[in-house]
């Protein structure tokens, strides 16, 4: 009993950190019909700069996504201009195509720059944990998903109380309709692009303390990612929320009862499930090219 | 007001519009008829900027918007409410409203001023106000696609067929709507395949086929030939039948 409790708070601790790494993909999906496979390269990218931020100068990890969320929004919008731009009213295969040449790109330049090695974070608390009863929470993995749930917290609230946030929404839901009321096509997708980079500033910095990285575990992290949005429903952000959730309780359920070689296939089993059996997932999109 | 001179586009290669010549007068409601493939839709898109034309001259109160971005037009005064599916599906009808302001949404007294007015002028809006725009009925997503309109204030209003799908109640409800906007100085022009109801809104009629503006005149003139009916509208107006008819094309109604 104790090992299930446990597993589940912990499947739920990763499960926020994970729906926080996901929303950004989502989001730019929603409003851009982009896949960026190149969000997982973000996260790695923003895991070796929290990194080194650390070695460095002893900053807190997750704190150093203060610097690394502007950077990473700078980062994305740039990236949008003068790249992503380009095939705007393309098909989403050419958004796989030109972000997995963009993921491939960081790659090399951080093999180059940061070495072959896998890294990892360890600030004070890293062998800490926090005692609720019989389970323990590990410190780090407690401050990561609080870290997450305020920047979706934030999200939120930028989505729904603001009028960028409902210029955003408004061109996910009817592109044409929002042109119809001037919210301008080409600048709201460049902010979706900065705001979707943006989560990564902050699920990199967390990524730098939870798990240990080397510049492929890109490949890795972008299969977790979409395995959450197509369960969840491309574009929709709750879906996505939903599918972190259901993924991260199903991940430690199984390195729990299973072993920890089969948890991170389990989702590479949900998307092909939910590709064969609901290809739309729980709330969004279909991810099909006929009917995107 | 409005004029457009010698307007020529399409989707892709084809030319939908071959030259269209059209003058909407201030306060007026014009109302453009004709068959399906005619292009009528395709006026309002090159007016509201969804599409560019490839040649030609449009111009509102003498400037030339051809070749204006769909959020200048806007700002001009002209603002359209297409055929369907204009609105947010999960944003609430109080919201999708205020979407219609997001051009003057820095300025927070005028966006309150006009959503205070859209309240008092479109009652739905306040009715279902918080419900999402996506469960509301044909006509009452009409009426909220109208009132989100009114929130630039509009000097021209472009509808794509305002009856389509509208049961008769929701209908007479959209048409009143219309007049009551008309009456407070707005203009109107319109699209729609209910020729009867359309002509009988308008003040101005136009027929259109093949991408180009066969007849102009007043609405009257327009609806009560038979002449015009038979050849354009598929004798839809049926005016004849209850007498109205005096036979004969009206003065106002010249051939172009």
């Amino acid at each position: 009993m104790t090992h299930l409790v446990q597993a589940i708070a912990l499947g739920l601790l990763i499960g926020g950190v994970y729906a926080l790494m996901a929303s950004g993909l989502t989001l730019i999906f929603g409003v851009m019909r982009i896949i960026n496979i190149a969000q997982g390269a973000f996260l790695i990218l923003v895991a070796m700069l929290t990194w080194w931020l650390w070695h460095e100068t002893g900053i807190d990890p997750i704190l150093a996504s203060v610097v690394t969320t502007p950077l990473m929004f700078g980062f994305g919008w740039v990236a949008y201009r003068l790249l992503l731009s380009r095939i705007r009213g393309s098909s989403a295969s050419m958004s796989v195509l030109l972000t997995f040449g963009f993921a491939l790109v960081i790659e090399g330049v951080l093999n180059i720059t940061a070495g072959n090695k896998f890294k990892s974070a360890t600030p004070s608390y890293f062998e800490e944990s926090f005692r609720v009863g019989a389970i323990s929470l590990p410190k780090a993995q407690v401050f990561g998903f609080l870290a997450a749930m305020a920047v979706l917290g934030v999200l939120y609230f930028v989505l729904t109380r603001t009028w960028t946030g409902r210029a955003i929404r408004a061109a996910t839901q009817n592109p044409s309709g929002a042109a119809l009321v001037g919210v301008g096509a080409t600048g709201t997708a460049a902010l979706a692009f900065a705001i979707g980079s943006a989560t990564t500033g902050v699920g990199g910095s967390i990524l730098s303390v939870l798990y240990p990285f080397f510049p492929a575990s890109h490949y890795d992290w972008i299969s977790r990612l979409l395995g959450i949005v197509v369960l969840g429903g491309m574009g929709s952000l709750p879906g996505a929320l939903i599918g972190a959730g259901i993924l991260g309780l199903a991940e430690t359920l199984t390195a729990t009862y299973g072993s920890l070689n089969w948890s991170t296939l389990v989702f590479y089993i949900v998307i092909m499930v939910v590709l064969l059996f609901r290809p739309q997932g729980l709330f969004g999109a279909k991810l099909r090219e006929d009917t995107v | 007001m409005l004029s457009l001179k010698g307007v020529v586009a399409g989707y892709g290669g084809g030319s939908v519009l071959q030259g269209v010549d059209l003058e909407c007068a201030p306060q007026t409601i014009t109302c453009i008829v004709g068959p399906n493939g005619a292009g009528k839709s395709t006026v309002l898109r090159v007016i509201s900027g969804l599409l560019k034309p490839s040649s030609g001259e449009i111009s509102m109160n003498g400037e030339a918007i051809a070749d204006r971005s769909p959020d200048e037009i806007l700002r001009r005064g002209i603002t359209q409410v297409p055929q369907s599916h204009a609105l947010f599906p999960t944003m609430s009808v109080r919201e999708n409203v205020l979407m219609g302001g997001y051009l003057i949404r820095k300025q927070r007294a005028l966006l309150r001023e006009r959503l205070d007015m859209v309240l008092e002028r479109v009652p739905i809006v306040a009715a279902r106000g918080g419900d999402n725009a996506g469960n509301l009925s044909g006509g009452q997503r009409r009426m909220v696609e109208i009132a989100r309109c009114l929130m630039l204030d509009p000097k021209l209003i472009l509808l794509d067929e305002p009856s389509l799908g509208l049961d008769p109640r929701s209908l007479a409800g959209v048409a009143g709507l219309i007049n009551e906007l008309n009456q407070a100085g707005t203009t109107v022009l319109l699209v729609e395949q209910n020729v009867r109801l359309g002509l009988g809104l308008a003040t101005h009629g136009v027929v259109m086929e093949g991408g180009k503006v066969r007849l102009t005149g007043t609405a009257t003139a327009i609806k009560d030939d038979p002449e015009i009916a038979s050849l354009y509208l598929g004798g839809a107006s049926g005016s004849s039948a209850d007498g109205r008819s005096s036979g004969g094309p009206k003065t106002e109604t010249t051939s172009v």
